[in-house]
């Protein structure tokens, strides 16, 4: 049996060693596709209407709560600073309070202190990495957005190049580049 | 003027190759995240005939193959930045790839209800009456034919492309045990199929 594998394996390989290379013209007819299209991690605004600039009426006791739980926010990112180098990008993302509506403002923090900028992407902006540009402060970065309530992923675009998934965060399921980005459920303000 | 315009253009192409000679894939990753469309072009030469060559023999149709790769390349292209360099690059792109052609498997099986291969695209078409070594390849073609779509791209993985456990395992997203029992009951399928044709 053993030899009889062994040479199905080689006429296995022996089929892929003979087998016609394609021609030229397969791989001019991709680059032909590759130059129309857009050009890597600077993808334009899509129709994201709430990325435009806009006032976030939100009561006066909301942004109170928002306000204590960004000082205790800053309190956490204190404490997950000295754990070292595996933990310069410890962030997370904390749902503040409720941002209109139908959303929730929620905080975005990453630590990477060697960065020169770092953007946030996700379902709800797009994939933009230009769309929110996050804030440094020190070796941390900040953004709040305004986000819907339901289940959302996002990850983190370190220096235009690097993505980066939230490590507080919990994981989605690898996607088909292998990336697993971070879950973030925000609670339908409706139902508070 | 046309000798003038023809001898820029080759000395233009000269010159983006030599520019990339020697430069890791990561290399060129980089370079086109830095907006070098020539790199991206140097990554195309380097993988493009493997990656339609796999895609041929897991969708069976040259045109299939030519619709997975190209989009395989498109796909990888937008999520570049996805690119974890401390991961061989055709890995991160055979990973896209599969994905492709599992997609357009089932799509095509939904269309057709079975796997057809076109023998004339995978160069297993008849050869001359008592051709042993062709009627065998063609049973071995068939044989592959018949497993399913998960066998046979273990099966192919394994012994076509000549890939270890661990890296079958970060392209298909399966773990090693799962893969080693896939390629095993592929085994175990084309083998009775093949016996009389190896022993006689």
């Amino acid at each position: 049996m053993a030899d009889v594998d062994e040479r199905i394996a080689a006429e296995v390989a022996w089929i892929y060693r003979t087998h016609p290379r394609p021609e030229a013209a397969a791989r001019e007819r991709l680059m032909e596709r590759i130059r129309e299209a857009r050009p890597p991690g600077r993808r334009g605004l899509g129709p994201t209407w709430w990325l435009r600039p806009r006032a976030i009426s939100l009561p006066p006791l909301a942004w109170a709560a928002s306000a204590l739980v960004l000082v205790a926010l800053g309190g956490s990112l204190m404490w997950l600073a000295p754990l070292g180098p595996g933990a310069q990008n410890a962030s997370t993302a904390v749902t503040t309070a409720p941002a209109g509506e139908s959303r929730r403002l929620v905080r975005f923090a990453v630590q990477a202190p060697g960065a020169r900028r770092v953007a946030l992407v996700g379902d709800f902006n797009g994939w933009d990495p230009q769309a929110s540009p996050m804030r440094r402060v020190g070796g941390t970065w900040l953004l709040s957005l305004p986000v819907s309530g339901g289940r959302h992923v996002y990850a983190f675009v370190v220096d235009g190049e690097r993505w980066l998934s939230d490590p507080a965060a919990p994981l989605a399921p690898e996607d088909e580049f292998g990336f697993r980005k971070s879950v973030l459920v925000v609670r339908d303000p409706e139902s508070l | 003027m046309t000798t003038a315009v023809n001898l820029l253009h080759v000395t233009s192409e000269g010159s983006a190759s030599f520019q990339f000679t020697g430069m890791t894939d990561a290399d060129l990753v980089a370079s086109v995240l830095g907006g070098n469309l020539d790199a991206f072009a140097v990554l195309v030469d380097r993988y493009h005939d493997d990656c339609r060559r796999l895609a041929r023999h897991l969708l069976g149709h040259e045109h299939d193959a030519e619709d997975a790769t190209q989009e395989t390349f498109l796909r990888a292209y937008a999520g570049l930045a996805r690119y974890d360099e401390r991961n061989a690059f055709r890995s991160w792109l055979y990973r896209i790839l599969v994905n492709q052609c599992r997609t357009l498997g089932r799509q095509r099986r939904r269309r057709d209800r079975r796997f057809v291969q076109d023998p004339e695209a995978l160069g297993l078409a008849a050869g001359p009456p008592g051709d042993a070594d062709g009627e065998l390849r063609q049973a071995l073609a068939a044989a592959l034919a018949g497993l399913a779509p998960r066998l046979r791209e273990a099966f192919l993985l394994k012994h076509g492309e000549g890939l270890d456990y661990a890296e079958m395992s970060r392209i298909t997203g399966v773990g090693i045990s799962a893969l080693k029992m896939r390629v095993k009951r592929a085994a175990d399928e084309v083998r009775p199929k093949l016996e009389r044709l190896l022993r006689g």
